[in-house]
Formats: C-alpha cells, structure tokens, sequence
C-alpha cells in the first residue's frame, strides 16, 4: 500500500486482486472507496501515478467535497454549507483544457 | 456493442435506476463510473461493485454545471482510459400545478414559481445535454463506438401537476433523433442515442409514498406492479447489444393506460 495527500486529503492505493483500489481518509479517520479494480496489470510505482492523475480529475485544487459524509453538515439550521461556484470567471480551475471548459489560470 | 469491456458512465448512478444500470453493466463485465450528488449514496454503490468483482470510480458532482460534466467524463477516461456507454440517469421532480386557485374565491391563490421550475430544466434538461454533449465529445476524440442514453418517462406525453417534468422529459425523448440526424450530417457513425421512457419504477421515490395513493397507481398499470429498476436496466443493456436500436425511445412500463383502459 502506498499514501500520498493531495488537496489536503490523504488517499491510499491498495493493491486488490489484479487491480488497485484508492481510498480517500475522511475528517473521521474512517476511508471511504474512490475507485476500486483500477489499472489492472500495472506496478506500484505506475498505479500511484495513475492514482493521483485520477484523484486530481475527480478533486480538482480549490474544491473540498462537504457534504453528510464528512465532517461539514450540508445544512446548519436554514443554513446551506455549498462549495464554490467553480463556474465563476474568478475560478482557478484545474489546468486540463478541453473545448467545453476552458482553462481559467 | 459488446458490454464485455466496454466502459460505462451513469449520472444519478448513487440509487434508483442509475444504481440498477450501474450494477447491471458490471455484472456484464463493463467498468463503472458513477455520478451521483449524494457521496453517501457514490460511497455504497462504490462499495458494493467491488463487491462484485468490478472496476469502478465514482463522482461527486452536478450535471448541471459544464465544469462538473467535463470533470466527470475526464475522470472517466483518467480511470478507463476510454468512454463506451453514457446513460443519463440523473433527474428530479418538483411537482406541481401551474395555478392554484382559492376554493372560496375562484381567483388564483398561488402559482409555480421558478424554485419548482428551474431546478427541473436544470438536471432533467440541461444536465442531460451537457452530460452527453461531453460524453460524445470524448467518443468522437477518441474513436471509440458509443451509445448515448437518455432517461425520459411515459409522462412524456404529459402529466397534470408535472409541467416542468413533463417538458423535459418530451425532450428527453425527442434527443435521440435529433442527435443520430447530427451525427449523419457530421459523418459520425460510430455512435448511437436511444432514450428510455420508464413508466412507474419501483425507486425509493415511489415505494416509499403512500401505500394506498401507490396502489391507485397501480390500478392503472397492465402489469399490476411497478417496473423494476433491473428491467429498465436490461432495456438498456439489450439496446447497447442490438446496433438496429438507434435514434428512438423505448417505454418500458409494464402497460400504464389512462382510466378508460387505452394505453398512454
């Protein structure tokens, strides 16, 4: 098994089977499954690589997942917790380009 | 298509119908990405297609936000490396009659308001388009054949207190053929669209309301019960087989007819 924190999160890839699992460690210390089965046939050393590129897609820099899951309720009395609004032109947004989102750096 | 090996993407993949289509392609022996709002929902589904043997990811995110649908489908090909089958589960009902009226008075007391109408055009509408819009985009970037799914429902043909419902779901249904036209036109033939118009399923939506407002229901249906979410997902699964089925949209509803007994 192998760690690596990314966006203040840690993540763990687990070797299952012929494949990789990725877990996600929650604020209550318990680890919830990002992916599991993944990259099938590869090392450990590749499937770590592959692991964050995944992990950076599903993540991306500025978005902490809130929600009943975690620490952060989504309401607090009237009170809705959101995350941001990540089609905001002022968004920093992650660094992939495609010709239906593009990069805002 | 073969399912074998192919790759499949579900929006509202957390329960329902998205949770049946996700764990009836994975029985096939597909790989899964699941999208849901509800990381609850992504974790147990998650949990239980390891359970199965499977290969799967799952999404939190908003079909309705273009930044969310390009993240989902770039995880998608980050974890697969490619992109088969995208079904369009993910949708909601803010019921409602358009005008209410004041029993005493007759005049108009209250009417629907953009809370009940917008969330609606947002998942349902827009939330489809731009899930299979990206999704479409990867598989025509990448070269590989591909079946686009819409989730309509027989209330396509319209339902009195589901306005903003009814109206999406009519053109949840129209998309295939329009799609399949665009597609020719542009040389695309690689890639096929169908919806499917589920009549009354048993989703936790509806096993879970009231037991005698369900059984009216039901005196209505042909069949004498719901629709099982694993039998919209074989639909599914038989049109991702069968490359004849293309640019239509198939009910699948057990035989919902008006009162006076005609089919709707």
């Amino acid at each position: 098994m192998s760690t690596f924190k990314y966006n203040d999160t840690e993540f763990a890839v687990t070797a299952a089977g012929q494949g990789w699992d990725i877990t996600r460690t929650l604020p209550d210390g318990s680890a919830a499954l990002v992916g599991t089965g993944l990259f099938a046939g590869m090392g450990p050393a590749e499937a770590q690589i592959r692991a964050l590129a995944l992990v950076k897609a599903i993540y991306p820099v500025g978005i902490k997942v809130v929600g009943p899951d975690v620490a952060h309720p989504n309401m607090i009395g009237d009170l809705r917790i959101v995350g941001p609004d990540v089609t905001h032109p002022n968004f920093i947004y992650w660094d992939k380009d495609s010709a239906s989102c593009p990069a805002q750096l | 298509m073969e399912i074998k090996g192919s790759v499949v993407l579900v929006t509202g993949g957390g329960n329902g119908i998205g949770e049946a289509v996700a764990k009836y392609f994975a029985k096939q022996g597909a790989s899964i990405a699941i999208v849901d709002m509800e990381q609850k929902n992504i974790n147990r589904v998650v949990a239980d297609l390891k359970a199965m043997g499977a290969e799967a990811i799952g999404v939190r995110a908003n079909v309705t936000s273009e930044a969310e649908t390009a993240r989902f489908v770039q995880a998608t090909l980050a974890a697969f490396g490619k992109l088969n089958i995208t079904v369009a589960c993910a949708g909601i009902i803010r019921d409602g009659t358009m005008l209410t009226l004041d029993k005493e008075t007759g005049k108009v007391s209250r009417k629907m308001g953009l809370d009940k109408w917008a969330p609606v055009i947002d998942v349902n509408l827009t939330g489809t388009f731009l899930t299979l819009r990206d999704a479409a985009e990867a598989m025509v970037n990448g070269g590989w054949p591909g079946l686009l799914v819409t989730i309509s429902s027989v209330n396509k043909c319209g339902q009195v207190g589901q306005l903003n419902y009814s109206a999406t779901k009519v053109a949840d249904a129209l998309m295939p053929k329009i799609i399949i036209g665009e597609f020719m036109l542009r040389g695309i033939r690689n890639i096929r669209c169908v919806g499917i118009a589920p009549g009354y399923t048993a989703t936790p939506l509806l096993t879970g309301m009231n037991q005698d407002a369900l059984q009216a229901i039901l005196k209505d249906v042909h069949l004498g019960r719901l629709v099982e979410p694993e039998e919209i997902a074989r639909t599914i699964g038989h049109c991702a087989e069968n490359e004849a089925i293309n640019a239509t949209t198939i009910e699948v509803t057990g035989g919902l007819c008006y009162a006076g007994g005609i089919a709707k």
